[in-house]
């Protein structure tokens, strides 16, 4: 339906947002997880998770683009990746997971960068809230032509 | 006669107001997507379409009206401005701005639509 085009807009966007927040908690959590994954009889920390996001394509939208101009769809989350950047190697020799040298590899999640994200994700979230309000408020208005 | 160009006119520019709305809520939902660049709906040609709409005089009273077919706005792109880092051009204080006027001026134009609606009635009515 195109009228709730721009209600469908604003949510996907929600929707993009929460599972923004979800990758950041997921990291928050388990920032001290030395054992995320089984590799090779070996256990590997957790690897921070990145969400990616793109501009929602559809087939109709392309074809309205080559016309007089399209206003969009939303987003979509394309991928949740994993950050390769190096494990933190912390000195621990009592710990279980440590290596011969008696080094520990830590999650390559940084609370600070987690932290920044959460807060933009937040208020990305609470924009989109207050487009959607704007719409559906606009869409009730249309109601009233010719009461 | 009865119903005249304003109604049309008002038509005209709900549906563009429409589409900026849409424009603005995909401005908004891309503001974090990267190399995202933000649209805005182009007004210059649907303003100088009306204009010809309303200068359109009939000569002859068997003329039909001179309504326009429905012009609602062109999106455009803007490609040049880049606001973050990422390629995305989206100005989120610029978008909520907008969003404001936009609601304002939709919410203005329903009830001039419906300021005209109630005289039309007040003439069929007799003014009673």
């Amino acid at each position: 339906m195109t009228i709730f085009n721009s209600l469908n807009t604003s949510a996907s966007a929600l929707t993009a947002q929460r599972l923004r927040m979800d990758a950041v908690s997921s990291n928050i959590a388990n920032a001290e997880t030395t054992r995320g994954k089984f590799v090779d009889g070996e256990w590997q920390p957790y690897k921070r998770k990145m969400v990616e996001i793109k501009e929602k394509d559809s087939f109709s939208s392309m074809l309205s683009r080559a016309g007089t101009g399209h206003a969009g769809n939303g987003v979509q989350v394309t991928e949740i990746s994993e950050d390769s950047s190096p494990f933190k190697l912390v000195y621990d020799p009592a710990h279980p997971d440590a290596d011969a040298q008696g080094y520990v590899k830590m999650p390559n999640v940084d609370p600070l960068k987690e932290m920044t994200d959460l807060i933009s994700s937040t208020r990305s979230y609470e924009a989109n809230v207050t487009v959607f309000n704007a719409s559906k408020s606009m869409l009730l208005k249309a109601l009233e032509i010719g009461k | 006669m009865l119903f005249s160009n304003t109604i049309n006119s008002l038509e005209n520019a709900l549906k563009t107001s429409n589409i900026q709305q849409k424009v603005i809520s995909n401005n908004i939902a891309n503001a974090d997507t990267p190399g995202y660049k933000a649209k805005k709906v182009s007004f210059q040609n649907v303003l100088s379409s009306e204009m010809d709409s309303m200068k359109a005089t009939r000569t002859d009273q068997r003329h039909y009206e001179f309504t326009n077919a429905s012009s609602a706005g062109a999106v455009i792109k803007n490609k040049n401005s880049s606001y973050h880092p990422n390629g995305n051009s989206v100005d989120i204080d610029q978008e909520m701005s907008d969003l404001a006027k936009n609601q304002i001026q939709y919410n203005a134009l329903v009830d001039r639509l419906n300021g005209k609606f109630k005289s039309l009635q007040t003439v069929l009515t007799g003014g009673r």
